[in-house]
């Protein structure tokens, strides 16, 4: 444990008490939309639209922190984990559809086909290092989106081919808040799996891989065994977002279930949030997704960019996004959870010196 | 007191008839209707043409007054996000759109991907969306209730063509089809396969190649081998310009070369000069067909309107001209409907038959209008003409092709 | 047979394209550790200069590739130096997501720019080509693999024979070795990333001859150049000659597979590349790191 002062425990714990709130919110707003609540006068702070995104937001939070456990822990970078989310999917999508099981019933299938996939992959995949490692798992990324899409027996498409998979709609009297809790509780599983994995011999294994894997065999860590396991854990927490996705978005193709941007995206989270922690990924998950969101004009605030005409607002806005993406990146590459941490302070210097260690 | 009572009562008098005098063509609450579209990313062009087609509909029915229900005029405001060509993004806006921004009615996104995800959306919020750019028949095999397609359906994009070839002379006999792998085009596809046959004609090449392949010098290789007096394109703008210069560079010659997207638009003469001449497409729409409209404006007029309020960009294409006719027909659904009650709107929709400049707008019990023909277009000379069906050509198909060294 | 070399010859021209593309990337990521993922944003950067110097001045699109590999040179340089730089000791993810971001605001400029309008090249001689027996080889297609060909000879003449050359060769080898004997490690990486970008631009101003462009058709080249890479193998730019060559004629036969089989030529390719990933990864020709 680092010796903390008293500013940086202040800090923790305020980072504490807002998280706490925001979960806290979260977790309670739905509550609000149910009939019980809305006849009993209860003003509405979750509707439709405040599901949607918030399911979106922890969706992420899920794929974020399971891409953590492979990439940030054990510090290989996949950069193909969306394959896990899309075949999670499908996994749930085809049992659903096309052999009409119960939804609740095909969803565990999804993380256990996920991280099947996952081990007879990883076997071959993680002797590769660094980029070799990442570029491979993008191929993959790739090839099973392509492959699931197009794949055909006797003529007809086995996995819904182009037009992709219809899942009838989900029953349950109040779907937001349903599926939102379901993701949820898929996120405060990744979440604890995470916080298990870093307190565990497991992940003392993984962190030492990451350090300096050839320590780490002479040590007597099983270093295949390992990888292929933390691999396998997260495409299973990967997997599972996608079974909950292919229900929750009642309709699923290669577009929309295996999407190339998905891998920045969760890679770009996690990396915001500050790799190899618990809540890391999480927090850039929500940042991000609140930023994206923000800038898209979806969120009820929303600015009116000046000097920019209507047509080329989202254009802009884009651009914005980007340049962004390029500021956080320069100046706090660490991850904003540094501050939240309470390591550092937010303060020009900080600003300073972390550009003067990272810049030529 | 009588004075008090006189006076009372000319107070109520003159209220009562202020009261009366407003009642008459007053302006009732704005209608807000909702339209994600993917203003960047790979849709950009496209949805930019939707775009324009709906704001040419906004700009009219507010100089109108607005749409008239039982007799009171409410204006009319589109409200767009951009949904940066992401199907996901789409649904999320739609969403928005319904709770948040409290849109009555909803209009389609374009493409086919992200109007199958948002069809969900508005099923699930019973609020009717009126689309125009998702064609493939998937979407409208699931029951759903809330989603009406003023388009033909995928199937009929190239059966128009194939029309065509059966009354030339000499008659074509062999077909090439080649077809992108997405949803949309391989329905345009299927649809030639199971009617070429009906026509006399055979499919002899069947090339399905992966959506967005800009190198397609091996597919239009095979078609070269196969010898088709047809060569058909199933596909976007992208592909066909591929497929055309490909067809230049190595030398194939077939009688018809026929696309299913494309042709229509301008980018696909400006990109390609000369070498576009001669290519036939099959189109939702032209400049030149004769329909007599029941409200709105005629062909000619909208042409006429298109061309003021966007200048420099030649005639509209149908991209444009189908997202019109999506806000034409949402528009007399509510006047029949004479409510803005989504369930009853919902039902006046089902119920529609009505033909404005675009056609006769129908939908079947799925809800795609499958009543409206599709007409075939040939460039001729760097200018876009109808060649099939007669009654709307206004010029005859240049048959055949001549082969690329003749030319 | 006619057929056979037919396709042979269409996937060596297609090869031309990519193997241009692919030098600019593979001397980025293999020189610097840099996986840009704005390089398809600036192939297409290439393909709009061409395009708007064809439009307005007339100019033939093959005398307009060395304006675009100077214009990007400069690009380049000015990204290096400006901003990538300051990222560089960073591990590799975080240039992976500089370069995201850059991707994000030249594709977007580029909409503002020229629209969603799509634009091709088409010179009066597009479409003539070489006609031996049943065979036929196009003409832009072939001058498209020369210059590729003579590009990759101008970069690997820059990077053996000149001082700036050498200089960057050292920081691959050992970059705190090359500090040391005094070489100013920004001005040559600026160098190098100008150079991918010139690359870029010249791979930029074929693409726009051969196909329509629009500002975000250059992502798919992005994910072509890892392949490519891959393929030939980091560290030599002929190399990455062989890799664009022989992607090209994987895709040719690829894409020829009768009936659906064609489809999957996207995954073919991606499969291969993993597979000589895990089975060869110095590639058809590298040496291994």
């Amino acid at each position: 444990m680092i010796a903390t002062t008293d500013s940086q425990r202040r800090w923790r714990r305020i980072f504490l008490i807002v998280g706490a709130i925001v979960a806290a919110y979260a977790l309670l707003a739905p509550l609000t939309s149910m009939d019980a609540a809305q006849s009993a006068n209860v003003p509405l702070l979750a509707d439709k639209f405040w599901f949607r995104i918030a399911t979106y937001m922890v969706m992420f939070i899920v794929m974020a922190t399971a891409w953590n456990i492979i990439g940030g822990i054990t510090g290989y970078a996949a950069f193909g984990n969306v394959a896990f989310f899309g075949i999670g999917a499908y996994t749930t999508g085809m049992l659903v559809a096309k052999a009409k099981w119960p939804f609740l019933v095909a969803l565990p299938f999804a993380p256990v086909v996920a991280a099947v996939f996952a081990a007879l992959v990883g076997l071959p995949l993680l002797r590769l290092r660094g980029h070799y490692f990442a570029v491979a798992s993008l191929g993959v990324g790739v090839a099973v989106g392509e492959l699931v899409q197009n794949i055909d027996y006797g003529g007809q498409p086995v996995f819904g081919g182009a037009s992709g998979l219809f899942l009838p709609i989900y029953a349950v009297n109040n779907r937001g808040l349903f599926f939102f809790y379901l993701m949820a509780a898929a996120a405060a599983i990744s979440i604890a799996v995470t916080w298990w994995v870093l307190r565990s011999r497991f992940g003392y294994g993984l962190i030492a891989i990451r350090e300096n894997e050839e320590a780490a065999a002479v040590l007597g860590v099983n270093t295949t065994a390992y990888k292929v396991a933390a691999f396998a854990l997260s495409a299973a927490l990967t997997g599972l977002a996608g079974g909950i996705f292919s229900q929750w978005n009642v309709f699923i193709n290669q577009e929309n279930a295996f999407p190339i941007e998905y891998n920045v995206q969760m890679i770009l989270m996690a990396l915001l949030g500050g790799t190899g922690t618990v809540f890391g990924p999480a927090a850039g998950a929500v940042l991000l997704q609140l930023l994206i969101q923000f800038l898209g004009g979806s969120l009820p605030i929303s600015i009116d960019l000046p000097f920019v005409s209507t047509d080329a607002q989202p254009i802009v806005a884009q651009v914005i996004l980007g340049l962004l993406l390029v500021v956080v990146v320069i100046f706090m590459p660490r991850g904003v959870i540094d501050f939240f941490g309470g390591r550092t302070r937010l303060s020009l210097s900080y600003l300073r010196r972390s550009l003067r260690e990272t810049s030529l | 007191m009588k004075m008090r009572n006189i006076a009372l009562i000319a107070v109520v008098a003159a209220a009562l008839a202020a009261c009366g005098g407003a009642s008459s063509g007053s302006t009732g609450s704005t209608i807000t209707l909702g339209a994600p579209l993917g203003l960047t990313g790979s849709l950009a062009k496209e949805s930019l043409l939707t775009q324009q087609g709906y704001n040419l509909w906004q700009d009219w029915i507010n100089s109108e007054g607005g749409i008239v229900v039982n007799g009171v005029k409410h204006p009319v405001k589109i409200k767009y996000y951009d949904d940066t060509s992401n199907a996901n993004q789409s649904a999320v806006l739609m969403q928005k759109l319904i709770t948040g921004d409290k849109a009555n009615f909803l209009l389609g996104p374009y493409g086919s991907a992200a109007t199958a995800t948002d069809a969900a959306i508005a099923e699930q919020n019973e609020i009717p969306m009126v689309e125009a750019n998702g064609a493939a028949q998937s979407i409208f095999n699931q029951g759903y209730k809330y989603t009406f397609g003023v388009l033909s359906p995928a199937n009929k994009y190239l059966q128009g063509v194939i029309d065509m070839a059966a009354a030339l002379n000499p008659k074509p006999k062999t077909i090439a089809m080649l077809s992108a792998d997405d949803n949309f085009s391989l329905e345009v596809a299927e649809g030639v396969n199971t009617y070429a046959t009906t026509k006399g004609m055979n499919v002899v090449l069947y090339k399905k190649y992966k959506n967005g392949t800009t190198n397609l010098s091996a597919e239009v290789q095979a078609a070269k081998a196969a010898n088709a007096d047809i060569v058909l394109n199933s596909g976007h703008l992208q592909e066909a310009i591929a497929i055309n210069k490909a067809a230049k560079e190595q030398k194939v010659n077939a009688k018809i070369f026929a696309y299913s997207v494309g042709p229509s638009t301008p980018d696909f003469i400006t990109a390609l000069g000369k070498d576009a001449d001669y290519v036939y497409g099959g189109s939702q729409w032209t400049p030149q067909v004769k329909y007599t409209p029941a409200f709105y404006l005629s062909v000619a007029e909208y042409v006429t309107a298109y061309k003021a309020k966007y200048p420099g960009l030649g005639d509209p294409d149908y991209h444009v001209a189908e997202s019109t006719a999506a806000c034409l027909a949402l528009q007399r659904a509510i006047e029949n409907a004479g409510s803005l009650d989504p369930k009853k709107v919902r039902d006046a929709l089902a119920a529609l038959d009505v033909t404005v400049f675009f056609g006769q707008v129908k939908f079947d019990s799925r809800g795609i209008n499958i009543y409206k023909p599709m007409v075939v277009e040939q460039i001729q000379k760097g200018v876009h003409h109808t060649v099939f069906p007669a009654d709307v050509a206004d010029a005859q198909p240049m048959y055949p092709t001549p082969s690329w060294d003749q030319r | 047979m006619a057929d056979f070399v037919q396709l042979v010859i269409l996937g060596l021209l297609a090869g031309g394209v990519y193997v241009a593309v692919g030098i600019g990337f593979g001397l980025v990521w293999g020189v610097l550790n840099i996986v840009n993922l704005a390089h398809g944003a600036l192939v297409i950067v290439g393909g709009y200069l061409t395009w708007q110097l064809f439009t307005a001045l007339g100019l033939d699109p093959f005398l307009t590739l060395p304006i675009n590999a100077l214009a990007l040179f400069a690009l380049g340089y000015a990204l290096q130096r400006g901003v990538i730089n300051r990222i560089i000791r960073a591990p590799l993810l975080f240039t992976f997501l500089l370069t995201f971001g850059l991707n994000l605001v030249i594709v977007n400029i580029l909409l503002l720019i020229f629209g969603s309008d799509f634009r091709s090249v088409t010179p009066s001689y597009s479409g003539a080509g070489l006609e031996l027996g049943d065979v036929v080889i196009p003409y832009v297609r072939l001058t498209s693999l020369g210059a590729a060909i003579l590009l990759a000879a101008g970069l690997a003449f820059v990077l053996n024979r000149t001082r700036i050359g050498l200089a960057i060769q050292a920081i691959a080898a050992d970059r705190d070795a090359a500090q040391l004997v005094g070489i100013d490690l920004r001005h040559a990486y600026a160098v190098t990333y100008g150079l991918g970008a010139a690359c870029a631009g010249v791979a930029g101003g074929l693409i726009a001859m051969i196909q329509a462009i629009t500002p975000t058709a250059g992502e798919p080249y992005t994910l072509q150049a890892f392949v490519v890479v891959i393929l030939g193998g980091l560290g030599r730019v002929s190399a990455t000659v062989v890799g664009g060559l022989a992607f090209g004629l994987v895709e040719a036969f690829g894409q020829s597979i009768p009936g659906s089989g064609s489809v999957f030529a996207n995954a073919i390719a991606f499969g291969l590349m993993v597979l000589v990933l895990v089975t060869r990864p110095q590639g058809l020709m590298g040496r291994l790191h």
